[in-house]
């Protein structure tokens, strides 16, 4: 199960090389038509000068679409480590970032934020649903917490509960809610790039980069723990301590993403699940590449919401699961046989 | 030699006159400061109501981009769609490249108007409330656009049709009337809304007039309470609709208006969106409120 590191390097690279080319693509698709060589040519040209983008097309590529790219990519590498480590925590193949109510926790947030006019002001509901997020991550540690360890199946049912908890009151807050808050709320809940800005990307890189470094630092603990907590314990991992780390950091990169785009869903589930049948269960290389994997489907995605209706856009949510599910339905039967 | 730099001069003349090209800056209906063209001539509206305010005022051949629903008048059906009013698509806005945006405060995404802005485009904002603010939205569309004339006219002919409707209506009885906009739940409009405008202004009471809330859900007990003389209920296909919207209403015989079979279907386009068409909606009301003026604004 362990593989060597020149094997993590190769693979990682070529992933990397697919991610590459994925955003090019992504780049050169779009309601407004802009061939790949002009793109390449922008691209090229704004890298030399600096400045202001001269024509429509540059405003395009540079302004709309880049920003929106990117952000699609930071959140579905976020997602996808935060899936991949909230399954080796629970060892539960069902987890995902939002298992333990982190959802639910910033969408309260960015809901309560539009219906009180907060969202109007500049980042006024990523700040509302972020400080939501971290508010349910503590008040779920809180009941979780066993004595002076985490007790993962406490630990799911406290997530649960205070989801429905939380859903609840959503529920109430948008049958209350009036026409043009409403399809804003929506929009939220589905999860939406389309006001993407590098403003956003800056917000979120130090959050995603460093917790994706520190989850990927106890990478060789979480292929103890999967085994059984005992053999890890053994094995001389202290597995509480890196339950609780694990159990942060995750939820942070997963309050970070979901902070500037709303909830999306199925990413953080599937990603980690395929990467594991394509590669194998070790985590140094599960990590990383579920973190590239997870930022190429979700730009994927966020293209087809973008561009397979145009100009009208579809909620990137719906699109992560129609086409995820049937590929990785294939997965699952092409490992039976 | 000579003509080369002749040809020079007149070319940098050109570019100095493109660089000077006449701006202006005016304050917009949510208080913007925002610089305009002196002329512009490649707009886009991001509502239909805006759509058709342009159209009335005679611009057509200078949008170059509509929202997904701007279906009226019918030819605004050729021009390029740029998404919805809702959900606007930002690539599909600037590769028209518009010299002039008009947005609209009630539901075009503030971000979206903030994000364009940013990007170096002329967005103006237009945010009526009632059945006045029409006329103004409409006098400063027209003189944004430079259709000064043209908007003097169809705001006064506007004016004159509701004045008539003032004056027709005075001292008349003002019957109660409930106007249902949802079926399931039922929605009604409150204080804010211009249906409740169109009401008071066509003689009658609102009998949710007083629901500070634009579009308050309404429970049957509540219309039950109130006793309405007039149910209106408002349908994008009133011809196919009417039928059926009426006869839900036929089981509750206490109603005045069930009692008297004073139950009406109107075209939702005439009495929700800020357009030049609210004064027929504003007409179409007063006739149902008041049937004995229905002949005389039939013969004008």
């Amino acid at each position: 199960m362990i593989v060597n590191p020149k094997r993590i390097i190769a693979i990682c690279s070529l992933l990397f090389c697919l991610l590459l080319g994925i955003i090019l693509l992504s780049l050169s698709l779009g309601a407004a038509r802009v061939g790949t060589a002009h793109v390449l040519r922008i691209l090229t040209y704004h890298a030399i000068h600096s400045g202001i983008p001269a024509g429509p097309e540059d405003l395009i590529i540079l302004s709309v679409r880049l920003p929106r790219i990117l952000l699609a990519g930071l959140v579905g590498a976020a997602l996808a480590v935060a899936g991949c480590s909230f399954q080796a925590l629970l060892r539960n193949p069902l987890a995902d970032p939002y298992i333990l109510g982190v959802s639910s926790g910033s969408a309260l947030g960015a809901v309560s934020a539009i219906l009180v006019g907060l969202s109007t002001a500049s980042f006024g509901m990523p700040l509302a649903s972020f400080f939501g997020a971290i508010v349910t991550v503590m008040l779920v540690f809180h009941v979780g917490k066993v004595g002076r360890g985490l007790h993962t199946n406490t630990l799911l049912l406290a997530g649960v509960i205070i989801s429905a908890f939380f859903s609840a009151i959503i529920m109430f807050l948008i049958s209350v809610a009036q026409n043009e808050d409403l399809s804003k709320i929506v929009f939220w809940l589905m999860g939406d790039f389309s006001f993407s800005t590098y403003h956003f990307i800056l917000i979120i890189l130090p959050y995603v980069l460093g917790g994706i470094a520190v989850l990927y630092s106890y990478a060789r603990g979480f292929n103890l723990i999967v085994m059984g907590e005992e053999t890890a314990v053994q094995l001389g991992i202290d597995v509480e301590r890196l339950k609780k780390i694990a159990y942060v950091f995750a939820s942070l990169i997963t309050a970070a993403a979901v902070s500037v785009c709303g909830l999306i869903g199925f990413v953080g589930l599937i990603i980690p699940h395929a990467v594991r049948m394509l590669f194998g269960p070790d985590h140094r290389l599960l990590i990383p590449a579920s973190a590239l994997v997870g930022a190429s489907f979700l730009i994927c995605s966020d293209t087809i919401a973008r561009t397979i209706a145009a100009p009208m856009e579809l909620p990137v949510g719906a699109v992560t699961a129609t086409f995820g599910a049937p590929f990785f339905i294939y997965l699952l039967k092409r490992r039976k046989v | 030699m000579s003509r080369i730099c002749a040809k020079t001069f007149f070319f940098s003349l050109l570019l100095v006159g493109i660089a000077l090209s006449p701006n202006r800056a005016v304050v917009d209906e949510v208080g913007r400061r925002v610089v305009l063209p002196e002329h512009p001539h490649r707009i886009i509206s991001l509502s239909p109501s805006i759509t058709e305010i342009l159209f009335s005022l005679g611009l057509e051949e200078r949008i170059v981009g509509v929202s997904n629903h701007s279906d009226f008048p019918p030819q605004a059906l050729a021009k390029p769609r740029v998404g919805s009013y809702i959900n606007p698509s930002l690539e599909q806005v600037i590769s028209l490249n518009p010299d002039l945006i008009l947005a609209s405060a009630a539901g075009n995404p503030r971000e979206f108007v903030e994000r364009m802005e940013n990007l170096g485009f002329s967005v103006y904002t237009v945010f009526p409330k009632d059945f006045d603010g029409i006329l103004r939205s409409i006098s400063h569309i027209a003189a944004i656009t430079g259709g000064k004339h043209r908007g003097a006219m169809v705001v006064q002919e506007m004016r004159m049709r509701k004045e008539r409707i003032l004056h027709l209506t005075r001292g008349r009885k003002r019957p109660k009337v409930f106007l249902q906009i949802g079926t399931s739940p039922i929605v009604t409009v409150g204080k804010g809304s211009f249906a409740d405008d169109l009401i008071s202004l066509a003689g009658g009471e609102n009998i949710a007039g007083g629901e500070r809330v634009k579009y308050p859900r309404y429970s049957i007990e509540e219309v039950l309470v109130k006793a309405p003389d007039i149910v209106i209920i408002t349908s994008m296909d009133p011809r196919a609709d009417s039928h059926m919207l009426a006869k839900h209403w036929n089981q509750w015989k206490t109603i005045p208006a069930v009692k008297h079979g004073r139950i009406y279907v109107i075209d939702s386009d005439l009495i929700d969106l800020p357009s030049p068409r609210i004064v027929d909606g504003l007409e179409a009301i007063a006739g149902i409120l008041h049937p004995e003026i229905r002949e005389i604004l039939r013969n004008q």
